[in-house]
């Protein structure tokens, strides 16, 4: 239940603006990592701007959602937006610029498949990564399970996202039981189902519950259909005695509608000058600079090397 | 981990070694499963994630093992647990005596509530066997090991896996290949989990997967569609067919048991799985509310674990206070006191 979720707990945060300044620590704290290394070459210059790093997030996240699309066996659209969740709480408290978006967006995908018991095996999943050849594959699915841990953990092993297609079908049932004002409900589907899609690709489920943004969706659609439903959220939803909730959930649903207007197809030419800043960081800094040492080759994929000896977790380590 | 010191191990969970540990700053004794991820071609297993997933978004309940913290170590990370002393397998067999009839009640009830409780927050556990059932020093039963458990939608489109549960406990749809099932997989378990706390011996204690299906259709008969109507659309249906026999009243098979406990049993053990009881219902049968009443957790037995004879419960120490004695036999020496208390 959502209510006592930990995504209600920990990952819905208040505003806009909370998000925004945890990004800007983010991006903050990998710079001055990096300056205060006291490596030679770094300047301030080098950095990805927290616009630059925004819209290079949204390139990664879209090949991310194209990828989840592609994917075979037929992805349930939870594990899509399980996937998409968790790529976005990852990068709420890290830079691209310290681990790279290409290999987090896979690492997301996959955990999301296993949390969400959509059983594909590991070949089968990097079986996918059409462009890759099978040694190349493997290559990185090496990388999915070296960076697998690192998610869980930065997602603090809260592995349970709700999505807003569960409340979606249920408004919808709920409509066609107590709503005869509505004639067909099912007509609104094609376009709720856009909404989500795109909200997903916004702040809105760090922001809202789903029920909300599933409801938005509905309202935004029928209106786009040229219908009012707001007989629906004073009668039905009893909300008419309750004006403060009435007023919350109108402010929340036009806050919905500004991310979704606000959001962005990545040009292509900037995502091709910034990504170049990246994978410059990436090859020159970050791999020397975190603990475990990887390396970046130039066609963007990280170098095959052997595993760090760990030790291995035994009683006497306990001990 | 600095947190921790180690006291002993456990034991060898499904993924990892189980370790006794005192949490330095509260004292509390914990145990501490360790996931290591080394060499596992498909990374973190799916139990570890299962287990982080319904333990963590589920409240407190005293009849579930509490999931109190989670934390990376080396290569793996580390699910920390209350400590609990036993196991419910190791009451049914080390008990010296067998279950009293209140004491099985205790048993039953708090089975009940735990499953009541997963099953109202979408849980399947899928895997509720007497081992499973974990026994904490003050007597309480708590349901673990979420390794199998399932979130359950009622959407009904996906598919699970029918290979879940421990043979003997396995529902019957199960055994016949199902891949659409509900909770009542869990309901199923807990009757059989009852009929072995009534004998002291397991149910239907099959040898392997078909074995363990004809244990089944001696007791309840073979099914047929009135008894069982979705039997047909499973999968195994036509793959295996059995002599027909009679189903054996439960009053044999479980001799020597109150009427109101074979009353509940048999809302358990059926085979049409939406006709067995719900836990929530099953709490208000009239077994729960006649005598003997189910013993308070004080009163059930803590064996310890591994087999080992019970330790000595704390005895009150044997002052004998009595009214026939002279006063300052009862009183404390003030002597005793002093430099510890100062009004003396």
């Amino acid at each position: 239940m959502f209510h006592n979720s930990s995504q209600r707990k920990y990952w819905i945060f208040r505003s806009e603006e909370e998000l925004e300044q945890m990004r800007r620590k983010a991006n903050q704290k990998f710079r001055n990592k990096l300056l205060e290394s006291g490596k030679s070459g770094v300047r301030e210059s080098m950095f990805l701007e927290r616009h630059e790093e925004d819209m290079l997030f949204r390139y990664y996240e879209r090949r991310l959602l194209d990828l989840c699309n592609a994917f075979k066996p037929a992805m349930p659209k939870s594990v899509v937006g399980t996937a998409i969740m968790y790529f976005r709480r990852f990068y709420l408290n890290n830079s691209i610029m310290e681990y790279h978006p290409r290999i987090i967006m896979l690492t997301c995908a996959y955990l999301s498949c296993k949390v969400d018991e959509f059983n594909v095996s590991s070949a089968q999943f990097v079986g996918n990564l059409l462009q890759e050849t099978p040694a190349g594959q493997e290559r990185v699915l090496e990388q999915i399970l070296e960076y697998e841990l690192l998610l869980i953990q930065q997602l603090n092993f809260h592995l349970v996202v709700h999505n807003p297609y569960r409340p979606m079908e249920g408004l919808l049932i709920d409509l066609k039981t107590r709503y005869p004002a509505l004639e067909s409900p099912e007509s609104l589907r094609k376009n709720v189902d856009d909404f989500l899609t795109q909200a997903a690709m916004t702040d809105a489920g760090l922001l809202f519950p789903p029920s909300q943004i599933a409801l938005t969706a509905i309202l935004n659609s029928a209106s786009r259909a040229g219908l009012s439903m707001e007989s629906y959220l004073t009668e039905s939803l009893s909300l008419k005695e309750d004006k403060e909730t009435l007023l919350k959930m109108y402010d929340s649903m036009r806050r919905m509608k500004a991310l979704l207007n606000q959001y962005e197809l990545p040009k292509a030419e900037e995502v091709n000058v910034y990504k170049q800043k990246l994978e410059r960081i990436h090859a020159e800094f970050t791999t020397s600079s975190t603990k475990r040492k990887r390396g970046y080759e130039e066609d963007g994929h990280v170098a095959k090397e052997p595993r760090l000896a760990e030790e291995e977790w035994t009683d006497e380590d306990l001990l | 981990m600095e947190q921790y010191s180690i006291l002993g191990r456990i034991g060898e969970g499904a993924h990892g070694i189980v370790f006794k540990a005192k949490h330095v700053e509260t004292g509390e004794t914990v145990a501490l499963k360790k996931v290591a991820l080394r060499k596992l071609e498909d990374g973190i297993p799916n139990q570890a994630l299962r287990e982080i997933k319904a333990l963590q978004e589920i409240e407190d309940n005293q009849c579930v093992v509490k999931l109190k913290d989670v934390f990376p170590h080396g290569t793996g990370f580390v699910l920390v647990f209350d400590f609990m002393l036993s196991d419910l397998s190791e009451v049914i067999r080390n008990s010296e005596q067998t279950l009293t009839p209140a004491q099985v009640k205790g048993y039953m009830m708090m089975l009940l509530k735990g499953v009541t409780f997963l099953h109202h927050n979408n849980i399947m556990h899928r895997d509720l066997k007497p081992a499973n059932l974990l026994i904490s020093s003050s007597g309480h039963l708590k349901i673990a090991d979420f390794g199998l458990a399932r979130l359950f939608s009622e959407q009904g489109e996906r598919l699970y896996s029918h290979q879940v549960a421990t043979r003997w406990y396995r529902a019957p749809e199960l055994l016949y290949g199902a891949r659409k099932y509900d909770e009542g997989v869990d309901l199923w378990a807990v009757g059989c989990i009852f009929g072995e706390l009534l004998n002291s011996s397991p149910l239907f204690p099959g040898e392997n997967d078909i074995e363990q299906l004809c244990c089944v259709l001696r007791v309840l008969g073979t099914p047929t569609q009135d008894t069982w109507p979705e039997i047909v659309e499973l999968p195994d249906y036509n793959k295996i067919t059995f002599k027909e026999n009679p189903a054996i009243p439960l009053e044999e098979i479980v001799p020597d048991t109150p009427p109101q406990a074979i009353s509940l049993l048999y809302k358990f053990l059926v085979y049409s799985s939406k006709q067995r009881c719900s836990a929530r219902r099953a709490l208000l049968h009239p077994y729960f509310f006649s005598s003997p009443l189910p013993a308070h957790h004080s009163e059930l037995p803590i064996p310890h674990l591994g087999g080992h004879p019970p330790r000595q419960r704390l005895q009150p120490p044997s002052l004998d206070l009595s009214v026939d004695l002279p006063l300052q036999n009862n009183v404390v020496d003030p002597t005793l006191l002093q430099g510890h208390a100062t009004c003396l």
